[in-house]
């Protein structure tokens, strides 16, 4: 195959080179490249030839092709004779590309003058064209006739490079008359005749060209009118004829005069707004005598349409555009359907009777007879309801005509008949029996609601037991209610009334028997569900420490927009800073119906928000945030605390009781020593010539340096200055308090607190505070013939004021023995014994005193009358 | 083999080129009757193509007299009724068919040149875009149209018989007129053409008839 090719192409190149051997003397160059900037078909092979020209500084050998900068490998290369080398090349792409000679520099010669050793060609690259396919041509029409510009249109399925382009050239031939063409590079263009050539044959044709060939497209011939498309018919009216209630008679005129063209017609027509078109194409032999009318037949009376009219040549052609809409209505006739006689339930007991027009009303219904029979009476009551036209009320908008609210109290059932009127005549007669208390055991059953292309469909099970002869689908939302009626045979139906999306329907099957109401049966549906409206809002809560109670008010049933599937109650801690992010929300997922739940594992004394989003399954709606602070303590938690505390403190006090149970001979020992009893003394017995009764309780009180019983002082004393004995009191009761031995007290050393505090002024005070540091207690009967049955009423307690040291073993012995178990006793603890003027207790002041009074009294109270205290000093040193 | 036997041999071989004969003779007549119903769907096609076209000019040339009236006012009328010698007689001669087809095109070529003068003399009286002028164009365009489309029907159907040129030598035009001459000139050039154009379209049924029944 490759030799034969080869052999007719060298035989090719040795003519070329014959040919161009006279010309290539006067060149300069020393390569020369042929064929000369050569066009090829992508997918085939191209060749090249070099050949050297008047040199000998280079031969074949020396040659080598590059294609634009990538140098072609020697397998490509054919070496022809010593002096010439071909290269053959498959053409894949379709970018154009330069295809270079060139001659290795293997002289001096060739350096210095490279240029003239290359030499290039540029190989266009692209696609043989292809015939061109669906052609068609089309003359409009322009004012009264046709244009004489035919445009035509084609495909092309061939290819083309940007090197190579492919024209098309159209030819029109009128057969006989002139031809017309046109060239173009696009798939449409125009031809301009001088006029439209009618009566006449046309050829026309296209021709695809570029550098690769041509390819013609099938001949289209035709009549010249079979290229035409006109203007729609004009001036189209349409009438409506009284005697024929049926029919429209439709007139027009021709757009274009029949000398030009002879048309054929076609009709469309349809109820007024509906655009389900009818078609009705005029015969021929209507409009062979000019004849510019038709009349439309077997139309429904009283019934609104819309017809345009169109046209074209009868022998083919394009259609004209339809003409404009002409609306006429037919005339009125008699109705001839029933009406659609229906009952609402009215509450009460009663019904409302309604009516639609019948569905062949032929005309206005201006008015409604309606008949109504009550069970188990013969007679029937009647009433000519007119139809009001207004459309003030949902029902008139919808068609609907109430009747009569009838009552089903104390009645079997009702019987209702109506009948509609027109101008032209009455329909016939539609009844329906309604029961007081619908038989239950006909009811449909298994009935379903679906939603589909926005329709809503209902579906149920036929009952068994009875024939039932229509079925009457009725809907209902809040506000407006509609029915439909279906055959008894019908399981199945599309609801065809305008239902809205988001709106709760209540869908009701009511089986009905030879005109009897059978119990209905009724589902809820939405036509298509939306995420709700808005969420429920928190409209109350109740916090605790850790947990919260939350209550919610439910959504109103027109902003739900479908079923509600769940509630989701979402809550966070809401304590921190505004801008700083906020911790995610807890979610929990509560049922549908429920409006309240206990949110529980709160923090205390925290504050959370919380909002509560209402599901359907087209989304949810979150209701407004709601912040509610759960509480600082728990219920009880105080008191828990208290009642630990008052445990923990009675326990301590019984534990001390008991310590002190346990151990009192211990703290007896420690608080109360053992003092020895001056009666048992031998003193008494030491000195029997003093007379027990020579010392007075009058002198003791004069002495003023015992403390005395106050009861016995009081009376036996007669005390001048009360005050002044109640101060002593108190001083006597704080020192008590206070001190831990005689005179050992802080309290007692202080001379305010102790025996000067009072308003005997400070000179006592400081002879005192002076003069007590070898002070000591003496009762001032020890030794003056004590009685041990009188010590426990009189026991008195002298301070001296003398600045000698007590002896120990004369002394304490003696005090031990006056005291009764109910004194005070104040061990004589040396530490107490502290210096006046070193560390003193804070000083008690009178008022201070005052206001202790009370804790004071209480004290007097509970140990009672005071066996002892502390007199005050008021005399001075009494030698003993 | 005997002479008997070779007689019925030969009667054999009489009988088979007799059958073949007859079936070549059939399918001859068919063939030819089949070119023949062929060239007469053609002449009916044409000449009532060409009728059509006569009709549609014959409109066109009725109403490029309304609109040319309708220019010149209420003088028209009488511009119209007046008669001039150097006008083509709108009648078409001839008793053959062939004279008639040759008649109307000598006829409708000898008034092409009337058509351009008048074309001419209306361009320098009507505005450029005018009506008449429009119509003036195409009853020329159309009725060069119907001159070839007659000239093609007569070479069809009279291949043997040259097309005569006009009567008396080329159309000769009337010398340089003055307007009111020009407005006369064109109406009655106007008129005269399409009573022409109505001879020629009431010659056609006649000639349709006679034409395509002998082709038939």
């Amino acid at each position: 195959m490759m030799f034969p090719l080869m052999s007719s192409m060298v035989v090719s190149l040795v003519l070329q080179l014959a040919l161009i051997s006279p010309l290539i003397h006067g060149f300069t160059n020393h390569l020369m490249v042929t064929p000369q900037s050569p066009v090829v078909q992508i997918g085939t092979n191209v060749t090249a030839t070099c050949v050297i020209l008047n040199t000998t500084e280079v031969t074949a050998d020396d040659l080598y092709w590059k294609i634009n900068s990538s140098i072609i490998p020697k397998e490509y290369y054919t070496k022809i004779n010593a002096s010439a080398v071909s290269v053959t090349l498959h053409i894949t792409d379709e970018v154009g590309a330069w295809l270079f000679c060139a001659a290795r520099s293997t002289s001096h010669y060739i350096n210095p003058s490279k240029d003239r050793f290359l030499h290039g060609i540029f190989i266009k690259k692209g696609y043989h064209p292809e015939k061109p396919e669906n052609l068609s041509c089309k003359a409009m029409q322009e004012g009264r006739w046709i244009s004489g510009n035919l445009t035509c249109r084609w495909d092309s399925a061939s290819r083309q490079t940007e090197s190579v382009p492919t024209s098309y050239t159209l030819f029109v031939e009128e057969h006989p008359g002139p031809i017309f063409n046109v060239t173009t590079q696009d798939t449409k263009i125009t031809v301009r005749m001088d006029v439209f050539p009618h009566h006449t044959s046309l050829v026309v044709r296209v021709v695809a060209h570029n550098s690769l060939g041509k390819a013609e497209s099938e001949h289209l011939e035709k009549e010249a009118k079979e290229f035409v498309k006109t203007f729609p018919p004009s001036n189209v009216k349409v009438f409506a004829e009284e005697m024929f209630p049926t029919s429209l008679l439709i007139e027009w005129e021709h757009p274009i005069e029949r000398v030009y063209l002879k048309l054929a017609y076609q009709i469309r027509f349809c109820p007024h707004g509906s655009h389900v078109w009818r078609h009705v194409s005029v015969p021929e032999e209507y409009t062979e005598k000019d004849i510019t009318s038709f009349r439309l037949q077997n139309l429904r009376p009283f019934q609104q349409y819309d017809v345009q009219v169109r046209c074209k040549s009868r022998r083919g052609g394009y259609w004209s555009d339809w003409s404009a809409n002409v609306t006429q209505t037919t005339p009125e006739d008699s109705p001839a359907s029933k009406p659609d006689l229906w009952m609402l339930y009215a509450g009460g007991g009663e019904v409302q009777l309604v009516c639609k027009d019948p569905e062949m009303s032929n005309g206005r219904i201006t008015a409604f007879n309606v008949t109504i029979q009550r069970s188990g009476n013969d007679s029937s009551e009647q009433e000519v309801v007119p139809v009001q036209q207004s459309g003030a009320t949902w029902m008139s908008r919808q068609g609907i005509t109430p009747l009569r609210r009838v009552s089903l109290a104390n009645q079997k059932f009702i019987k209702a008949c109506a009948t509609a009127s027109n101008s032209v005549g009455t329909s016939p007669k539609a009844c329906l029996h309604v029961p007081s208390s619908p038989s239950g055991r006909h009811r449909v059953e298994g009935m379903k609601v679906w939603s589909q292309d926005g329709q809503m469909f209902v579906e149920w099970k036929r009952p068994n037991s009875s024939a039932v002869s229509e079925y009457v689908i009725q809907w209902s939302d809040r506000t407006h209610t509609d029915w439909q009626r279906e055959n008894g045979r019908t399981n199945k139906t599309a609801i065809k009334g305008k239902l809205q999306s988001f709106v709760c329907y209540n869908i009701t099957v009511y089986p009905i028997r030879a005109g009897w109401l059978l119990k209905p049966t009724s589902l809820e549906a939405y036509l298509e569900q939306g995420a709700p409206l808005e969420g429920p809002s928190v409209t109350r809560t109740v916090p605790g420490y850790d947990h919260a109670v939350l209550e919610w008010s439910t959504v109103p049933l027109e902003r739900r927009q479908g079923f509600i599937t769940n509630c989701t109650v979402f809550y966070r801690r809401n304590d921190k800073p505004p801008g700083t992010y906020a911790d995610p929300p807890k979610a929990m997922a509560v049922p549908a119906n429920a409006t309240s739940i206990t949110l529980t594992q709160l923090s205390g004394n925290t504050k959370y928000e919380v909002w509560v989003g209402m599901s359907t399954i087209a989304g949810m709606r979150n209701g407004t945030p709601h912040t509610f602070n759960t509480l600082k303590h728990a219920p009880g938690m105080v008191e828990g605390i208290v009642v630990g505390v008052s445990l923990c403190f009675l326990f301590l006090v019984l534990m001390v009781i008991i310590l002190c149970i346990y151990k009192k001979d211990v703290i007896k020992e420690n608080f109360w020593p053992q003092i020895p009893n001056p009666g048992e003394s031998t003193i008494g017995n030491w000195s029997p010539g003093y007379p027990l009764q020579a010392e007075t309780p009058k002198e003791n009180c004069v002495t003023g340096v015992s403390v005395l019983d106050v009861g016995v002082c009081e009376v036996k004393l007669g005390f001048e200055d009360d005050k002044t004995s109640l101060s002593l009191k108190k001083d006597k009761y704080l020192s008590e308090e206070h001190s831990s031995g005689i005179g050992g007290s802080s309290c007692m050393s202080s001379p305010r607190q102790s025996v000067s505090d009072s308003d005997e002024g400070p000179d006592l005070a400081d002879s005192t505070a002076s003069t007590v540091q070898y002070s000591s207690v003496v009762a001032s009967s020890g030794y003056k013939g004590q009685t041990p049955g009188s010590q426990s009423q009189h026991s008195i307690f002298s301070r001296s004021e003398s600045t000698q040291p007590l002896l120990d073993s004369e002394e304490h012995p003696d005090v031990l023995l006056q005291r009764s178990p109910r004194e005070t006793v104040f061990p004589p603890n040396p530490d107490d014994f502290r210096p006046l003027g070193g560390e003193q207790q804070p000083f008690c002041p009178l008022k201070e005193d005052a206001e202790q009074t009370p804790e004071s009294d209480s004290l007097q109270d509970d140990t009672g009358a005071p066996l002892s205290s502390y007199m005050p000093q008021l005399a001075g040193y009494r030698p003993q | 083999m005997n002479g008997h036997v070779k007689n019925m041999h030969f009667q054999q071989h009489v009988e088979r080129a007799a059958t073949l004969l007859c079936f070549l003779l059939l399918l001859a007549v068919d063939t030819t009757k089949t070119v023949e119903a062929g060239k007469n769907q053609g002449c009916d096609s044409d000449l009532q193509k060409t009728q059509k076209l006569t009709r549609l000019i014959h409109k066109q040339t009725g109403d490029l007299i309304k609109a040319y009236k309708a220019s010149e006012g209420e003088m028209a009328q009488l511009f119209c009724k007046a008669s001039r010698s150097d006008i083509p007689d709108p009648n078409i001669s001839g008793l053959e068919p062939s004279e008639r087809m040759a008649s109307i095109y000598t006829q409708l070529q000898a008034f092409s040149p009337h058509l351009k003068r008048v074309q001419e003399q209306q361009m320098d009286l009507q505005p450029p875009k005018s009506l008449l002028l429009d119509l003036i164009q195409k009853v020329r365009d159309y009725s060069v149209r119907l001159t070839s489309s007659i000239n093609n029907f007569y070479h069809n159907f009279f291949p043997n018989l040259p097309l005569p040129d006009p009567a008396g030598g080329p159309t000769t035009l009337p010398l340089p007129q003055n307007i009111f001459q020009q407005k006369i000139y064109g109406c009655v050039v106007l008129t005269t053409y399409k009573k022409l154009l109505n001879n020629i379209s009431k010659d056609m049924r006649t000639l349709k008839i006679k034409v395509c029944t002998r082709a038939r």
